[in-house]
């Protein structure tokens, strides 16, 4: 009899799995040259002059690896700690290519034990799960409870320098690492992963008015599509760096990200950052404030110009001067993505993820100037619903709305959506559909495509 | 500490649920229906701002709720769904178009004159009668993906309200939407001014923190020119706060109707 009935289920499974085989599949990272990770053109010919000595030395420092007091062999960065995610910029922003983001096997794992340090590897990292930073929704005691009355929000790092050669007095003593497995278990929790820094200075360069009128095109779409603005709280123009386009620009974009990812205090963010825990009982441990403030700076002694500038007005040199990612086809899939193009339209794809923008006039170079930039991006912060929702404010970006994400580069992008839950583009798309989502229609048009048209823009996406 | 105590002590945070609220609406009495606060009630939605009753198609199912109203006026209000058809029903505030548009059939005619050229146009706006109201209706279809869009609005209390029926079973979109006779749409409603500068007194809200954000403000002004009603579209809570505490000290010149209409905060 228990045979009998299990007979339907196993050809139902039978079904399924066939079935399976016949879904759109994410044919994975796309192979060929980066595309991505050069200078612009006219940066490449040294126009103008010195431009590619500027280029050059920031790319140095983006990949310079910090120690806390910079005279350990081989990390002459200087000012780690006393907490940190990782230690260079290119621990983050390397995949495909330098200035991209997470590399398959993620240098955190390494970070945690470098030098002596005595960290825990945290239990959501993993040699091959992506680079990630942690949040915690809401400010927790010891044992990881939060008080749901106290929004906290603020990156808590992995890492602490305690145990390593160079921590001098900082030991465990003075810091440890946040409760990560208290706060997992009282969904305290939630993840961000780096975002490519590729073509920023073309994304930098575009003028408010043009992102406003491309809002304002598309009121009364049949997709119930709205979106907004973050806007700097200083000056109220549009921010557009960050998962929130919480950053008004690339020097505020490598300041933050240099205190707050590797503990480096520098001209923009210029003390070292205490736990709120710390904060509300005596600060920051004096043993753990190894160099003076602030680690980063102008070097007003340097004797040429391009070593003047601190690490992080490089930083954001060597962001604003890279090229773009190109679009590359496989030839074996020309029409699939030919048609992935047009589906992405028809679909509404395209009426957050706006193809092109076009630059104003630089001062800077060139390459900048009245420049395509096919970023497949509004800049906007939209509802993302609960589903993606992070419970973080960010200026003006509340807990489900999000930056619309650049598509350029994406198909060589191994992890998706904004704490890294996947590596597949079908669950990336879907994952966009949830109770408050503005994606919702969106979705709905891509659930009705066959399942060769949706292959055909996951293809076409994949060639970007 | 016992277990049981432990237990009893733990919080945890709810998954799926937004919990910290940015910008968000906000209204000064819970009592006056607002727009996005319909309902789905014995397979109809209904909406006590427009006083609208709509059937849900047969065998199509509630789809997730849609975001909060926008600071440009434009509200996601539901979306019932079949496999592979769906009808979203919208409103976008005429108060709050970011470019002027008088009326649901200057709206339609915007989307149209914007759409894309690679769609293929099925049917040019036009204006059409379903259950007694005047409708507006355009329909277009994307000839890669075979997914239609059949596009009806009308003018109800200062909105644009549309039924946007998309798919790509058009037998299922053609039936739904001759389902559409058997809405109704009916409410006495305040009369709707655009802008109505009859202000005898004002006082501006102070906000204590600058978001540089837009927000929209709908009122209701009582025949005796104090407001009756108002509903904050998009705003951080403390100037929710500081807008309503602004407003109840507002005055307007008597009228002989009630008078809905907006007036926009921020920047």
């Amino acid at each position: 009899m228990k045979v009998r009935r299990s007979l339907p289920l196993i050809a139902f499974g039978t079904f399924l799995i066939v079935m399976q085989a016949f879904a759109q599949v994410d044919p994975g990272v796309r192979g060929g040259i980066p595309g991505a990770g050069d200078p612009l053109p006219t940066v490449a010919s040294n126009s103008p002059a010195n431009i590619l000595t500027f280029f050059s030395d920031a790319k140095t420092r983006f990949q310079e690896v910090a120690s806390v007091k910079g005279q350990l062999s081989g990390e002459s960065g200087v000012g780690l700690g006393p907490r940190y995610n990782s230690r260079s910029c290119a621990s983050c922003h390397s995949q495909p290519a330098l200035g991209g983001t997470s590399l398959a096997t993620n240098p955190q794992v390494a970070d945690a034990t470098a030098d002596g340090a005595t960290n825990t590897v945290p239990y959501f990292i993993t040699l091959t799960g992506g680079v990630r930073e942690a949040r915690f929704p809401y400010v927790a005691d010891a044992a990881g409870n939060p008080d749901l009355t106290k929004p906290d929000g603020a990156v808590q790092d992995l890492y602490t320098i305690a145990g390593r050669t160079d921590a001098g007095s900082c030991t465990s003593a003075f810091i440890s690492q946040p409760n990560f497995t208290g706060a997992r278990d009282h969904n305290n929790i939630v993840f961000r992963i780096p975002t490519p820094v590729f073509g920023s200075g073309l994304m930098e360069n575009i003028d408010d008015a043009d992102l406003i009128d491309f809002k304002n095109s598309i009121v009364g779409n049949s997709l119930g599509i709205a979106g907004t603005f973050n806007r700097s709280g200083n000056d109220g123009t549009i921010s557009r760096f960050g998962w929130k386009a919480q950053n008004k620009s690339l020097v505020m974009f490598s300041g933050e990200a240099y205190n707050v990812e590797m503990g480096v205090s520098n001209e923009l963010f210029t003390q070292e950052r205490p736990t709120s825990a710390e904060e509300r009982a005596a600060g920051l441990a004096m043993q753990c404030r190894v160099n003076k403030m602030p680690e980063d700076h102008t070097n007003v002694d340097a004797t040429t110009a391009v070593a003047t500038p601190s690490d992080a007005v490089m930083f954001a040199m060597f962001m604003r001067l890279l090229k773009a990612p190109v679009q590359q086809m496989d030839p074996t899939k020309i029409p699939s993505i030919v048609n992935g193009e047009s589906l992405f339209a028809e679909v509404g794809c395209n009426k957050c993820h706006n193809p092109q923008f076009t630059t104003v006039e630089s001062d800077i170079t060139n390459s900048l100037s009245n420049a395509p930039v096919r970023l497949f991006s509004d800049l906007e912060i939209h509802h993302m619903g609960t589903g993606l929702a992070d419970n973080i404010l960010q200026g003006n970006a509340g807990a489900d709305q999000f930056r619309t994400a650049p598509l350029w580069g994406v198909g060589q992008r191994i992890f998706f959506l904004h704490d890294g839950r996947t590596s597949n583009l079908p669950f990336a798309i879907t994952s966009h559909s949830s109770t408050n989502s503005e994606a919702n229609a969106v979705i709905s048009n891509y659930n009705a495509l066959s399942t060769t048209q949706k292959q055909d823009l996951i293809n076409y996406l994949r060639s970007l | 500490m016992p277990l049981l105590l432990m237990l009893w002590f733990s919080v945890v945070v709810p998954k799926n649920t937004i919990m910290i609220k940015g910008a968000a609406p906000g209204v000064s009495d819970p009592a006056t229906p607002v727009p996005e606060d319909g309902r789905v009630a014995e397979r109809r939605y209904r909406n006590d701002y427009f006083g609208l009753s709509y059937p849900i198609p047969a065998g199509w199912s509630e789809q997730p709720a849609g975001p909060p109203p926008s600071d440009g006026g434009s509200y996601v209000l539901a979306q019932f769904a079949t496999s592979r058809a769906y009808v979203l029903v919208t409103a976008q505030d005429l108060f709050f178009t970011p470019r002027p548009v008088a009326n649901a059939k200057e709206l339609l005619a915007a989307v149209r004159s914007r759409l894309d050229a690679h769609f293929e146009i099925e049917s040019e706006p036009r204006e059409v009668t379903i259950a007694g109201r005047t409708f507006h209706r355009f329909a277009y279809k994307a000839p890669h993906s075979g997914l239609h869009w059949h596009v009806l609005t009308t003018d109800a209390r200062c909105h644009a309200l549309t039924f946007t029926f998309a798919g790509t079973d058009l037998a299922a979109l053609d039936a739904a939407e001759a389902g559409l006779q058997a809405l109704s749409l009916h409410r006495d409603a305040p009369r709707c001014v655009s802008s109505y500068d009859a202000i005898v007194k004002k006082s501006d809200p102070t906000f204590t923190t600058q978001h540089f954000n837009t927000i929209p403000v709908r009122v209701i002004i009582g025949k005796d020119g104090r407001v009756k009603h108002i509903h904050l579209l998009s705003a951080f809570p403390e100037q929710s706060a500081a807008i309503i505490d602004a407003l109840k000290t507002w005055r307007f010149a008597p009228n002989e109707d009630e008078i809905e209409t907006g007036l926009v905060f921020g920047r």
